[in-house]
């Protein structure tokens, strides 16, 4: 029976392992971070899956789970060293559609992001997945009004530095 | 123009594919693993909150020191049971509060419902903690009185002073030190408790304001 409920589980997680990896690469900076988090994000994801029935999509309740994990249960300190390693993986140029001044911009955003304060990486991280101001609401427990405020007061936020 | 965010959006989502990829193997073994978060760690200085005190019984100077014989002998052995009585009986309460607030916390509940439940958990740890350092600076208290008001401190203590020491004097050494080791000891307790926690929950203070400061 649990070992049923394990092979579903990481079969699960195997296929949608992205989204823990996009939310570890917005809240770590470097590769081992990285991994670390991932790893808390799991054993969380382990921890709650007896409580999953399903209700909702997989992924959906992943999104939840990975960062809450982020923002409130994880322990490492952010005192790191701050190596580009990590980031020229994350960064790395597409040759068949490079623009450099569209790249350049990319890359700005993208770091202004990483600035941000954990609430707000959430936030934008949630919007960037496509996700509706209901969902983002739901899954910050804020209202969908503070929600709205506080993401167009990101967006103002990057466009200044985009256009100085 | 183009929304730069929209292009933002549209290249991660592209993203997917240059992320890692872990295998099944991989991913299975992490299960297994123990979790260092926040919440655990509370869990685990709780229960050590609980331990220690009861740790420092087993050191024979302490348990000499508060033993009934030198109770009876100052005059206290009533109170330090009336005390003893209420210190267990409000720790069980305290422990069955911390493991009621430890259950409800669920990582399935919005961030700011789950801040709210840690750092609610929190408090009855802290609470428990000032109830525990209050304890001990009644405890100190008492033994104090008791000397204060001994007759013949030197005899209730069992010392054997070399020579000719005035029987005053040495009474108001010895509550002199009682008193300064019991103010010392409840603030070092005290000072490591905070740290501790302090520490541990620095991210996630800042991160519940936060929040908070957006539902103003």
């Amino acid at each position: 029976m649990t070992k049923e409920l394990e092979h579903q589980f990481v079969s699960e997680l195997e296929a949608n392992q992205n989204i823990v990896h996009k939310v570890c690469s917005l809240y770590t900076d470097n590769r081992e971070a990285h991994n670390d988090l991932f790893q808390e994000i799991t054993i969380q994801l382990w921890k709650a899956y007896p409580k999953f029935r399903g209700d909702s999509k997989f992924s959906t309740w992943m999104y939840r789970v990975a960062l809450n994990t982020a923002i409130t249960l994880y322990r490492k300190s952010r005192k790191q060293p701050k190596t580009q390693a990590f980031d020229t993986v994350l960064y790395k140029v597409k040759a068949e559609e490079y623009d450099p001044t569209q790249e350049r911009q990319l890359n700005l955003m993208y770091s202004a992001i990483r600035e941000l304060g954990d609430i707000d990486k959430a936030l934008v991280f949630l919007y960037l997945e496509d996700k509706n101001y209901s969902e983002i609401s739901d899954t910050l427990g804020i209202s969908e009004v503070n929600a709205r405020v506080k993401m167009s007061r990101i967006k103002t936020k990057l466009r200044t530095i985009l256009n100085p | 123009m183009m929304d730069e965010l929209e292009l933002l959006k549209q290249d991660w989502q592209k993203r997917d594919r240059e992320m890692p990829r872990l295998t099944f193997d991989e991913i299975h073994r992490m299960i297994w693993k123990k979790s260092s978060s926040v919440v655990r760690w509370i869990f685990y200085i709780s229960i050590i909150e609980f331990i220690v005190p009861h740790l420092l019984y087993l050191l024979p100077s302490f348990r000499s020191g508060m033993n009934y014989d030198v109770a009876g002998s100052l005059g206290i052995r009533v109170p330090l049971i009336v005390l003893t009585v209420i210190q267990y009986g409000v720790a069980v309460y305290f422990i069955l509060q911390f493991y009621k607030r430890y259950r409800e916390i669920s990582v399935l509940d919005s961030a700011g419902k789950l801040m709210n439940r840690i750092i609610r958990t929190r408090k009855t740890v802290r609470n428990y903690v000032v109830f525990c350092l209050s304890m001990i600076l009644v405890f100190f208290g008492v033994f104090i009185w008791g000397m204060v008001l001994s007759d013949d401190l030197i005899e209730a203590l069992h010392l054997h002073p070399n020579g000719q020491v005035d029987p005053d004097r040495l009474k108001w050494v010895v509550v002199g030190i009682m008193s300064v080791a019991g103010i010392v000891f409840t603030a070092v307790m005290g000072g490591i408790y905070f740290l501790l926690y302090g520490l541990l929950t620095r991210k996630l203070y800042r991160n519940y304001k936060e929040l908070r400061r957006m539902e103003n």
